[in-house]
């Protein structure tokens, strides 16, 4: 395989309104090769593609493409050079067809001439076939998971056979078996000769997949385009926050056998399809429920709130049977918290001030007579949360959207801690967050639970969960399959859930 | 909702304080109350020398009276603006307490007291419905109050007749034409009371921040323990209760209780209604308010119409401008609120 170089930017620089967001970044990409840009949030990766594929304009620096010196004045033209992107966002028209989406930048050839939706969807049925998608392309995008949303958005990028694709962490959201299927894609389209840059905040599947890699660290290089080869997973750490990953290591925690449980579902069925739900989280106790995007985990805890009704079963409380009907009820009645996975739709009211989203759950207790309540009341009660976080904020006055994504995800735990809850249910706490503060809540969530705190932990990233779960609860199809204790060991638990899993599938 | 900036704090340096003096400064001058403030003062050096008299006491007397009617109804708008709904109904609910309270007086004889307290009651309730309908079916209050202003005045033309109710007690227009000082009327102090009550509510209260939290990102409120529906319908009753208000202050200063009093279906109110919160910085998708930006629009609003009426120009003319500025001024947000984001400082 020749590799030669396909697409090379030296010295970018890009500032924004108070950040110098890239300071010098260089990267070369070469075909027949997959090419991972790693780096923790804020530390540029999202800005320099948004520079390649023309979104951005660098202040300084330069784009070559194949040997040619390029200056793309919109996301139309790279497209036009032939350089692709998935972007991390849905760029999908939801009641248009996967036929239309895909071919979306195409569809226009001339004013009134009608769109030949034949071979419109003929084209677009061989992109999926590509993908191992098994779909319809006249589907409109909004009847599809968000799953297969992504891989529409990877077909389309493929559609415009691109030289250059850039892929915007594309496994956010997808199945382990949909992950495989797209890489052993991806590798075919290197093999074929294409140059392919690779965004993932997932260390294991960039090794798996990539042969060279570029690290960014607060804007500049911390390693430029070398191979992947002799790098392990510490040394890529070591790169991307400048020393050694603290150990953090999973350590037994023994929770008296005695102890009653804070909250057990008995029996529980709810109106969105759980049938059957028995758990119990003790006082001081993690425990982890695992199952792949859809098992119905979210579900489960928006139930326990209120959202939707229980159809059968009860919900006990420290023993008492309890009825939530609302978050609200949840929160002030029973103590229980939610920190939820969709930090920008649910957890955060973006255009508020920090002091403003980390007190939402504080003034109605801290409320005197007729609702009075004053900044400073709620400054002196959240203040010592966002300092044991660490947040990082020019002040409390800041507005939330302009925090970075760890921030941000600090301060919907930091809310909940306010508020002094004895259960916490927790959704996804690292997704999108760097490996710093992923740390750091996880030291956070043993440290609560270690002060008694009984922990529903939800989440999808296996390591994660059998970091911290004393017992690992799976969940399939709205259904619980098993339960695992936790001895720590990666290899031994991931099997032990895998085929909880797939004993479901198979039965 | 603005909240101080905080000292420098701890030596862990968590909370980093940089003094951006400079930047404050320029934050003030760049805020809506300060250019409403300039434009206040510049229209009315203008009108003092185009015109004759803008500064009499006379003009000075009725101006101040048909703000304080102008302010309340742009509070009343507001107060709904900023869960990202509104209430097209301001003027029906207005009208149709206005009718209630003198009937409530003519007809049925109460006392006056109790007659204008069980009219912001009414006008509570119809905010109540407005409110429990959107909520209940998921509508846009744009389409609920759509329809209930239709409902509200066709109900109210048919009980009334649509006749008016004129013998008042005295008190009524006595409270009009009340001159405090000589030039100010005490209409505008009843607008500052309803102006210092939702400051105090908003600013020093759980449920004026949980209304500002529900506005801003109705799902993340509830997710955080907020009874998101039950916050809104607050909302549309304060709305009705203020619309109530207004409307009871144009029956002070008209002496009468008038079904046409806020033209046909109340539409008259609903361009001063919107101009008074967006000339003040409310933003129209809910999350934020400015009461005091709202006073000031209302009264720059007012302070036009009448120096435009002194120049003799034409009550068509007049609606033609209002509209503009309307443009105008969220266009001008929207150009403030850019250049604000540039520079990291909204």
């Amino acid at each position: 395989m020749a590799s030669e170089i396909a697409f090379q930017a030296t010295g970018i620089e890009k500032s924004f309104p108070g950040v110098k967001a890239l300071k010098g970044v260089s990267l070369t990409l070469k075909t027949h090769s997959i090419h991972a840009l790693l780096g923790e949030n804020g530390a540029g990766k999202s800005t320099l593609i948004k520079i390649i594929t023309g979104v951005h304009h660098p202040d300084a620096g330069r784009l070559i493409l194949e040997g040619q010196e390029v200056h793309f004045a919109s996301p139309r033209e790279a497209i036009a050079h032939r350089v692709g992107v998935v972007h991390q966002e849905r760029n999908l028209i939801p009641r248009f067809s996967v036929a239309e989406n895909i071919h979306l930048e195409q569809l226009g050839a001339s004013l009134l001439k009608p769109v030949d939706y034949a071979n419109l969807n003929k084209q677009a049925a061989r992109w999926l076939e590509a993908l191992g998608l098994d779909i319809d392309p006249r589907t409109p995008v909004s009847r599809l998971s968000v799953a297969k949303m992504q891989l529409v958005e990877i077909a389309k990028a493929l559609s415009l056979r691109s030289r250059v694709l850039l892929l915007d962490e594309p496994t956010a959201s997808l199945t382990p078996s949909e992950t495989d299927l797209l890489f052993s894609f991806l590798r075919k389209l290197r093999d074929s000769g294409a140059s392919l840059l690779f965004v993932s905040h997932k260390l294991e599947e960039a090794q798996e997949l990539c042969d060279s890699v570029t690290v960014l660290r607060d804007g500049s290089n911390a390693c430029e385009s070398r191979p992947m080869e002799g790098l392990g997973r510490q040394d890529i750490v070591r790169l991307m926050i400048g020393r050694a990953e603290g150990d953090g290591g999973w350590r037994k925690r023994d929770t008296p056998p005695g102890v009653p449980p804070a909250i057990e579902l008995k029996n529980v069925e709810t109106s969105l399809g759980h049938a059957n739900v028995n758990l119990h989280v003790r006082k001081g106790e993690i425990v982890g429920l695992y199952g792949l995007v859809g098992a119905g985990r979210t579900e489960l805890a928006k139930c326990i709130l209120g959202q939707f009704p229980l159809t059968a079963g009860t919900v006990e409380i420290d023993g008492k049977p309890a009825k939530i009907r609302s978050v609200g009820e949840a929160l002030h009645i029973h103590r229980v918290g939610y920190v939820s996975e969709d930090r920008k739709g649910e957890g955060l009211v973006l255009m508020h001030s920090v002091l403003g989203n980390a007190g939402i759950t504080v003034w109605r207790p801290l409320s005197a007579l007729l609702g009075f309540l004053t900044d400073r009341l709620v400054r002196h009660k959240v203040t010592p949360y966002i300092e044991k976080l660490e947040v990082k904020t020019p002040s409390l006055a800041q507005t939330v959207a302009n925090l970075s994504g760890g921030n941000q995800q600090k301060i919907s735990v930091a809310k909940w801690l306010a508020a002094g809850v004895k259960i916490l249910l927790v959704d996804e706490p690292s997704v999108g967050i760097d490996i710093k503060t992923k740390a750091y809540l996880h030291d956070l969530l043993r440290e609560l639970a270690d002060n008694g705190t009984a922990i529903l932990l939800i989440t999808s990233d296996m390591p994660e969960m059998i970091l911290l779960a004393d017992r690992i609860l799976v969940m399939n199809d709205y259904r619980l399959q098993g339960q695992l204790i936790n001895d720590g060991s990666y290899a031994g638990m991931s099997e032990g859930i895998m085929n909880l899993i797939h004993r479901s599938e198979a039965a | 909702m603005s909240y101080p900036d905080l000292p420098a704090k701890g030596p862990s340096g968590d909370i980093v304080g940089k003094p951006r003096r400079n930047t404050a400064a320029t934050r003030f001058y760049l805020t809506n109350e300060f250019g409403l403030i300039a434009l206040i003062v510049l229209f009315a050096l203008a009108f003092q020398f185009a015109t004759d008299g803008f500064f009499s006491p006379f003009n000075l007397f009725s101006l101040g009276r048909i703000a304080a009617v102008n302010i309340m109804i742009g509070l009343a708008m507001m107060v709904v603006v900023i869960t990202g709904g509104l209430n097209l109904a301001v003027g029906a609910i207005g009208v149709c307490a206005a009718m209630t309270c003198g009937y409530l007086i003519e007809v049925v004889g109460l006392p006056w007291p109790i007659a204008i307290l069980s009219a912001v009651a009414l006008g509570a309730m119809l905010g109540f419905i407005n409110g429990w309908t959107s909520v209940r079916t998921g509508l846009h209050s744009f389409i609920i109050t759509l329809a209930t202003m239709s409902i509200f005045f066709g109900v109210m033309i048919f009980l009334t007749r649509a006749e008016s109710y004129r013998a008042l007690p005295p008190v009524f227009a006595a409270f009009g034409r009340m001159k405090l000082l000589g030039i100010f009327s005490p209409l505008l102090l009843v607008s500052l009371m309803a102006a210092l009550f939702l400051g105090y509510l908003y600013n020093l209260t759980a449920v004026g921040r949980e209304m500002l939290a529900a506005g801003a990102k109705p799902e993340a409120a509830e997710m955080s323990g907020i009874n998101v529906g039950r916050i809104f319908i607050y909302c549309h009753m304060l709305s009705g209760a203020l619309a109530a208000c207004a409307a009871l202050m144009l029956v002070a200063r008209n002496g009468a209780a008038i079904p046409s009093m806020a033209g046909q279906l109340g539409q008259d109110w609903l361009l001063i209604a919107f101009l008074g919160p967006v000339l003040g910085g409310t933003l129209l998708t809910g999350g934020k308010a400015s009461v005091l930006g709202t006073c000031l629009g209302a009264f720059l609003v007012t302070m036009l119409t009448s120096g435009l009426l002194l120049l003799q120009l034409g009550d068509f003319w007049i609606q033609s401008f209002l509209g503009l500025l309307l443009l105008a001024a969220v266009l001008m947000d929207k150009t403030r609120r850019t250049f604000l984001a540039r520079r990291n400082m909204a």
